[in-house]
């Protein structure tokens, strides 16, 4: 045995210790993300029933069940392994969560809107019924004070 | 060779079909349909998220390129990437309008509101004043009604009293008239209307009666009407019987007057009365015998007294004519005896003119000897029918 082929050797046993490390260490990191994406996917899970609690008016019920849908994809993917995957489908999942709360700040003042225009309007109506009694009881004054003089 | 014409024409199929256009995802259609309907607003969206836009527009247009280039899963999921970038940044978007109104509204609401406290206080304030009216013009009313039920009251008291006066008044009237009918009998009964106008006294009695009866039952019309039919009933009978009556009163006068004057003419001393009636006509005679000596014209002395009496008498029945005649005895001739005669009436009609004795109902004539008084044969006889007779005229 020569010096070089000890050399070469003791190379060939660090790569083999490389590989087996990186073996070892990929797998555990594998691991690792595996249960990173299904803590997310369980988060945003829990966060669709918030959702579905706050949407009283049931105005974000096709974006929700579009949520749900795609947690259950990035789910499949997860078993699939297709970990990138799954990342693009959580971001997604996170931005529809972020409009899903948007929509139902939409619906909410949207029904704020209403209930407004419908006061305004009974306030209006009101005014005009108002308006008409005191017409009504300005004419009949005038009626009365010609009959009392 | 045929063969290998057809392996080329496969080769260059599958090559067509390779660089063909794939079908456009879905979620790319659905993109672009959302980027469609909201085309109007994007603008304004765009000013809102740009950060947000420019991203969904980056995974836009990605989608598309991934979608030309085949990559139909990467283009998928940046249309899924954009439609939630778009749809988030219009959701914001209208957030903002959305505020923007519920603002808008909510100081309309307050304005209105205001108003309508404005509106309230001022109906409050003219209802106050109309109930102040309504009850100032019942009250008004309430007046009137009662001053109309006392005017009506008082008008029905009134026309009661009225009622009352004018059956008072007719009754008065209809007691005046039957009094006045009553009257009027009476005066009827003083012509002896009974006697003279016996039927229409008797009407107006009738009628007299049935008015009293009428007044008894208050038939003050019927009273009335029968009154007055009585009243002239009885001036009929008045004015019929009235000119009966004083004919016959007047018949009666004369003759008292001429029995008075048949009583009176004897008592003048120194003469003779007789009736000497003469057909209808009947005539008192006073008989003055010796009151002319033979052939003398001239009243012998001592006769003032008779000549008084039967002045007086003449004065008190002063409607007799009366005829001076004077007579003579029968010794001689006839024509001087006459004119002897009414010498003697002539100086009896002096001297009871001297006496005031109205002359113009004294008539004087001589008849000489002719109706001798007394026979003639004696001396005291013709001395006798030496006379003046004075006669009183009547029927």
């Amino acid at each position: 045995m020569t010096r070089a082929k000890r050399m070469w050797g003791r190379i060939w046993v660090l790569i083999a210790i490389g590989f087996g490390l990186t073996a070892v260490l990929g797998g555990a990191a594998r691991a690792g993300e595996e249960d990173d994406l299904q803590r997310q996917i369980d988060t945003q899970k829990s966060s669709v029933a918030d959702l579905e609690r706050l949407d009283e008016l049931k105005a974000v019920t096709d974006e929700i069940t579009r949520l749900k849908s795609w947690l259950d994809e990035a789910w499949g993917l997860r078993a699939k392994h297709e970990y990138d995957q799954v990342r693009t489908v959580l971001d997604r999942a996170l931005k529809q969560e972020d409009l899903i709360r948007n929509l139902i700040t939409v619906s909410k003042l949207r029904a704020q809107e209403l209930k407004r225009e419908v006061s305004l309007k009974e306030i209006k109506d009101k005014n005009a019924r108002t308006r008409k009694t005191l017409q009504e009881t300005s004419d009949k004054k005038k009626t009365l004070e010609k009959a009392a003089q | 060779m045929r063969r290998a014409g057809f392996l080329l024409m496969t080769a260059l199929c599958a090559l067509g079909a390779a660089c063909a256009t794939p079908p456009k995802p879905r979620e790319l259609e659905a993109l672009d349909t959302l980027r469609a309907t909201n085309q109007a607003k994007l603008p304004e969206v765009a000013k809102r998220s740009p950060d947000l836009i420019a991203e969904a527009d980056r995974r836009s247009n990605a989608a598309h390129e991934e979608w030309q280039s085949n990559d139909l899963d990467e283009s998928r999921n940046n249309a899924l990437m954009a439609q939630v970038k778009l749809k988030t940044a219009i959701a914001l978007y209208d957030q903002d309008q959305l505020k923007t109104q519920i603002q808008t509204l909510s100081g309309q609401q307050a304005q209105a509101e205001e108003e309508y406290a404005g509106l309230a206080k001022d109906l409050a304030s003219e209802q106050e004043k109309v109930a102040l009216l309504q009850k100032y013009v019942d009250a008004r009313k309430a007046a009137d009604a009662d001053k109309q039920q006392m005017s009506q009251q008082m008008s029905a008291e009134q026309q009661s009293a009225k009622a009352e006066q004018d059956k008072l008044s007719q009754q008065l009237l209809a007691q005046q008239k039957i009094a006045a009918a009553q009257m009027a009998l009476r005066t009827a009964d003083t012509v002896e209307s009974l006697q003279y106008a016996r039927d229409q006294y008797s009407v107006a009695g009738d009628l007299l009666a049935r008015a009293e009866a009428a007044l008894k039952q208050n038939d003050y019309a019927g009273a009335d009407a029968n009154a007055d039919a009585a009243k002239k009933s009885a001036d009929d009978a008045a004015a019929t019987a009235k000119p009966l009556y004083e004919k016959a009163e007047e018949s009666n006068k004369n003759k008292e007057r001429n029995e008075a004057l048949v009583r009176d003419a004897p008592t003048i001393p120194g003469v003779k009365v007789r009736i000497d009636p003469r057909g209808d006509l009947q005539r008192l005679v006073i008989v003055v015998p010796e009151m002319f000596t033979k052939r003398n014209p001239n009243i012998a002395p001592g006769h003032e007294t008779v000549l008084d009496g039967i002045a007086n008498l003449l004065k008190k029945y002063p409607s007799y004519p009366v005829q001076l005649v004077g007579y003579t005895d029968n010794r001689g001739k006839a024509t001087e005896l006459i004119a002897i005669s009414a010498a003697r009436a002539q100086a009896v009609y002096s001297a009871l003119a001297e006496r005031g004795v109205e002359t113009k109902r004294l008539m004087v004539s001589g008849l000489g000897g002719e109706d001798p008084f007394v026979d003639n044969r004696s001396a005291v006889g013709r001395a006798k029918n030496n006379r003046v007779e004075i006669v009183f005229l009547y029927h």
